[in-house]
């Protein structure tokens, strides 16, 4: 080949390089390789990307015309460099000829000569701005999934593998970081669940794009002790490069730890149960003692008219049919008075409809004892219990049951009040026969007169100053709503004995 | 047993059945009464009668305490009886201290309500007959003149005439002229009437 056409050919090549450095739409540049990156040379392109002519760039500094935030990121191996063979690719964002800044992708190559020495900087730059918004608002969209306090998953549609899980969701699994083993969606689901309603959930969601509702999540032992999660909600997935059959390519699933709303609710429930006894146990005693105030009046009145319709008849002088008339018209009043009371209470007694649900016995006995403790240790009783093992659960209103409870166990606490024993135990037993449950509550505090034992389920009988009487009639009416029996035995020396028999249902 | 004319029950209750009823009963035995369905409406209407005050414990507005007092501070002296209920006995008995005459509870056996009605409207009786009486002793004795006052209460006091006049420094003889003034217009025919109702006035 002569010198010539060897010539002719780096001609030729050099005037295409030179086409393709001053047509590409790339902004091609050399800089010093000084700290400031004067520019050498630039391509035409810089005009179109940064409002500049080349002859206007060159001679000045690269390094002043990018944003200050990102000026060092390749000093700092910022994560926008990516270092591959001798090559450097930077984000950063250089200020236009018109004051803002613009997105670019500079890719740059360090020229050194025979001894290393670096002689100047090649960089290829393309404008980003459109991509790199878009990858920011992906980025800000990322961290919103990642810190929701919503426990979010990625699922793939063809196997079904977890993906990605956010922050939230592993705190609730209880993961270091997104575990290496794969996780299987159906491994977080109880398999009856995951069968009958995540299939079709996830069908739902492949055929309208989103399903909404709540399935509890299985979670791992042991952690299921204590934490609860639902999914709540499961958004489809299409991928949109197929889109002559677009196909579901994966699928968010979004769920939320309700470990703390189940237990505010738990806490709720008992705390509603507690004022809901505490109330029926105020209403009954207050009830008892407004009625007797109300009924008061009419039978003062009755009692009045008559005695003074009495004394009228001792008068013959005075006395006829009429004066008799009037007074059965008073009368008559006072007593519809009385019976529109007692129809009140009715209707008051009815709204209260009894609850019935299945229970253990040996649970409420423990209840109200427990409940009770605080008087029993003021007035140095001891409760001994002796509970019969594996008793049938009671189908009754449980509230009513251990309102009875309440009342019997507090009249034995009661009993030692007159007594100076110093061992004073209150027995709670309980035992099944022939389809009934037994409940005994004893105690030694002297017993009770036959005479009185005929009487104490009558109402307004009370050895307490304090009481209306009514606690055990009541007691006797719940225990009989419920086709139960209450009596009482003692021998009148040594001690009492309260015994309630329930029918337990038999399971049709 | 002998009633002072006019004497009325005042039954302060708001229940107007049992207040008719009381009034049914009460008129069984010719004893005339009147019903209120509150301490006020009673106070408002008083009007210096006399009798005996019924008076319910448990009442909205003013209760049968408040009620006692009020009374009290209006200055109405008749006997008040309380009605209590079942369990307002403690309620009762500090009423009791405050100054009524009695509690019955409700409802009452009409011989022991008649009988402590009958024992109050007696007192009342009494109480009215002595402040009639307290007035007009009253009224006599603003109709002497002060010279007469002064040989009033030295006369009261136990001495003579002679020992009058020596104390006033006039003659015995018109100690004797104004001791007879003071007993024409005190009303009284000796000298032991005269110091009763100048103890009266004392009082």
């Amino acid at each position: 080949m002569s010198d010539d056409s060897e010539l002719t050919r780096c001609t030729t090549e050099a005037a295409r390089y030179r086409q393709m450095f001053e047509h590409s739409t790339d902004m091609l540049s050399r800089h010093t390789a000084t700290p400031e990156w004067i520019y050498i040379d630039v391509s035409p392109a810089c005009e179109k990307l940064l409002g500049y002519k080349p002859e206007e760039l060159i001679g000045t500094s690269s390094y002043e015309q990018i944003h200050p935030e990102d000026a060092d990121n390749l000093k700092q191996r910022a994560e926008s460099v990516i270092y591959r063979q001798g090559i450097y690719t930077n984000v950063h964002r250089i200020k236009h000829k018109d004051g803002y800044y613009v997105w670019f992708e500079t890719t740059s190559r360090t020229i050194r000569d025979d001894q290393g020495t670096p002689k100047e900087i090649i960089c290829v730059s393309r404008d980003v701005s459109e991509r790199e918004i878009a990858e920011q608002a992906t980025r800000r969209l990322a961290r919103v999934v990642e810190a929701s306090s919503d426990m979010i998953m990625f699922c793939n549609h063809d196997d079904q593998i977890i993906t990605y899980m956010n922050e939230s969701c592993l705190s609730t699994f209880e993961f270091p970081g997104f575990p290496d083993l794969e996780i299987n969606l159906c491994s977080l689901f109880n398999p009856n669940d995951y069968k009958d309603v995540i299939k079709p959930a996830l069908e739902t969601a492949g055929k309208t794009g989103k399903w909404l509702g709540s399935i509890q999540m299985q979670l791992p032992h042991p952690i299921n002790d204590n934490k609860h999660a639902e999914v709540r909600e499961i958004i489809g997935h299409h991928n949109r490069n197929k889109s002559d059959s677009p196909e579901v390519e994966y699928y968010t699933l979004i769920a939320r730890d309700i470990t703390e709303q189940k237990l505010a609710e738990k806490q709720a429930n008992i705390q509603q149960q507690e004022i809901t006894h505490m109330s029926r146990y105020l209403s009954v005693g207050e009830m008892a003692t407004g009625l007797a105030h109300e009924l008061n009046q009419p039978m003062a009145a009755i009692i009045n008219y008559c005695r003074g319709t009495k004394r009228r008849l001792k008068d013959t002088s005075t006395f006829n049919d009429e004066v008799v008339t009037e007074a059965m018209v008073l009368i008559d009043k006072q007593a519809k008075r009385a019976s529109e009371i007692i129809k009140r209470l009715r209707s008051f007694v009815r709204k209260n409809d009894s609850i019935q649900t299945l229970f253990s016995i040996n649970k409420s006995c423990q209840n109200v004892c427990d409940f009770l403790s605080q008087e029993a240790k003021n007035n140095g009783i001891s409760f001994e219990y002796d509970f019969g093992k594996s008793l049938p659960h009671l189908y009754a209103d449980k509230i009513q049951i251990e309102q009875v409870l309440l009342n019997i166990i507090r009249n034995s606490i009661e009993a030692y009040n007159h007594t100076h024993k110093a061992l004073r135990p209150v027995a709670v037993t309980t035992e099944y026969n022939s389809g009934h449950i037994q409940i005994t509550i004893t105690d030694t505090a002297g017993g009770i007169s036959e005479e009185e034992q005929q009487s104490v389920f009558e109402p307004f009988q009370t050895s307490k100053s304090y009481g209306l009487g009514m606690g055990l009639p009541i007691s006797r009416t719940i225990i009989e709503n419920h086709s139960g029996q209450i009596w009482v035995e003692s021998d009148g020396v040594t001690g009492t004995e309260f015994k309630i028999r329930l029918p337990v249902e038999e399971k049709s | 047993m002998i009633l002072p004319d006019q004497s009325t029950v005042f039954i302060i209750d708001d229940d107007d059945g049992f207040r008719e009823s009381v009034h049914w009963l009460l008129q069984a035995e010719n004893i005339s009464t009147c019903g209120y369905s509150s301490a006020r409406t009673f106070i408002e209407t008083y009007n210096n009668e006399t009798g005996c005050i019924l008076l319910d414990v448990r009442m909205p507005d003013i209760n049968g305490l408040a009620a006692l007092k009020l009374i009290r501070e209006k200055n109405i002296n008749m006997p008040v009886i309380m009605i209590s209920g079942h369990g307002d006995i403690p309620i009762a008995v500090r009423a009791m201290k405050q100054g009524a005459q009695d509690f019955i509870e409700k409802p009452f056996d009409d011989e022991h309500l008649i009988r402590v009605i009958n024992q109050c409207l007696c007192q009342a009786g009494e109480i009215s007959e002595h402040e009639s009486q307290l007035a007009s002793v009253q009224r006599h004795f603003e109709s002497l003149s002060r010279r007469e006052k002064e040989v009033m209460q030295l006369v009261v006091s136990g001495l003579s005439n002679k020992e009058v006049a020596e104390t006033l420094e006039i003659s015995p003889k018109t100690v004797e002229v104004h001791r007879s003034r003071v007993m024409r217009k005190m009303d009284c025919d000796n000298l032991a009437i005269l110091v009763k109702k100048s103890a009266l006035l004392k009082n």
